[in-house]
C-alpha cells in the first residue's frame, strides 16, 4: 500500500513528532508509515485523514502487489 | 487501541532486573548442579509426589521437599512475564504488531528447537531438554522482542 503521509506533513507543516503526537502513536511509527514498512490500522488510516482534513482514499492507495 | 492484558510500563526495569537476575541464579544453580547444596526442607503440599526420587506416589497429600528451586523458578516465570508483557513506554499499533509478530515467531523456534531435541537427545538427558523447556518460549519471545524494539527504536529517522 502506498501513501502519501509526507506530502501530506509537508503541507501541513508537521515534523514526525508533533503529527506522532496529533495521532497519538510514536514518532518511529510515523517514520515507518512514510516508509511503506507499516500498514495503518483502519482507525490510525481515519484519524490521519481527519488530521489532514482529506478522505483515507487521498492518502492511501493500493498497489498491484496488494 | 487499547490492550487490557498488559502489565504497567513502571513494572517494567524492576521485573527486567530480577528477571536476568534469577534466571542467572537458576540457570547456574542448575548447570552447576547446586540445588543440593542450598536446601531449605519445607513441607509442601503435592498434587501427585513423593520425596525421593523413586518410590510410591502421594496424590494429593504432603510431602518433605526443598523449597529452594520452587522459590527460584516462581520468581523466574513472574518476572517474565511481568518483563515479557509490560507496556513499552510509547504503546501503539506497531508496537503490539512487532508484539505479536515476536510472540508467533517465538513459538515457531521454540518448537522447532523442542521437536530436534525430541528427536535426538534420548534417555536421562532429556531431562535437561524438558528443564530448557519449562523457559524457552519466553526467553526467545523477550529476546527476539527486546531486538526488534530495538531496531525499532533506532530506526533512521528520514525527516527532510
Amino acid at each position: 500500500m502506498k501513501n502519501n503521509i509526507k506530502v501530506q506533513r509537508a503541507i501541513h507543516n508537521f515534523t514526525q513528532q508533533d503529527l506522532a503526537e496529533r495521532v497519538n502513536v510514536s514518532r518511529q511509527t510515523i517514520n515507518a508509515l512514510e516508509a511503506g514498512k507499516y500498514v495503518p490500522s483502519t482507525v490510525l488510516a481515519l484519524k490521519l485523514a481527519k488530521l489532514f482534513d482529506k478522505t483515507v482514499n487521498d492518502i492511501f492507495e493500493l498497489e498491484d502487489t496488494d | 487501541m487499547k490492550t487490557s492484558y498488559l502489565f504497567p510500563h513502571r513494572l517494567k526495569t524492576v521485573s527486567g532486573i530480577l528477571f536476568v537476575l534469577s534466571f542467572i541464579t537458576f540457570v547456574s544453580f542448575y548447570a552447576f548442579d547446586q540445588f543440593g547444596n542450598f536446601e531449605y526442607k519445607a513441607k509442601v503440599f503435592a498434587i501427585i509426589g513423593n520425596d525421593g526420587f523413586l518410590g510410591d506416589n502421594d496424590i494429593f497429600g504432603w510431602i518433605e521437599n526443598s523449597i529452594v528451586d520452587e522459590v527460584l523458578a516462581t520468581i523466574v516465570i513472574v518476572t517474565g512475564i511481568v518483563f515479557a508483557f509490560a507496556k513499552e513506554k510509547h504503546e501503539d499499533e506497531m508496537v503490539q504488531s512487532i508484539r505479536l509478530h515476536s510472540l508467533a515467531w517465538a513459538t515457531i523456534a521454540n518448537y522447532g528447537i523442542l521437536l530436534l531435541c525430541y528427536l535426538f537427545v534420548y534417555g536421562l538427558p532429556f531431562l535437561n531438554v524438558l528443564m530448557g523447556a519449562m523457559f524457552s518460549q519466553l526467553i526467545i519471545f523477550i529476546v527476539l522482542f527486546r531486538i526488534k524494539m530495538y531496531q525499532f527504536y533506532t530506526a533512521r529517522q528520514d525527516e527532510e
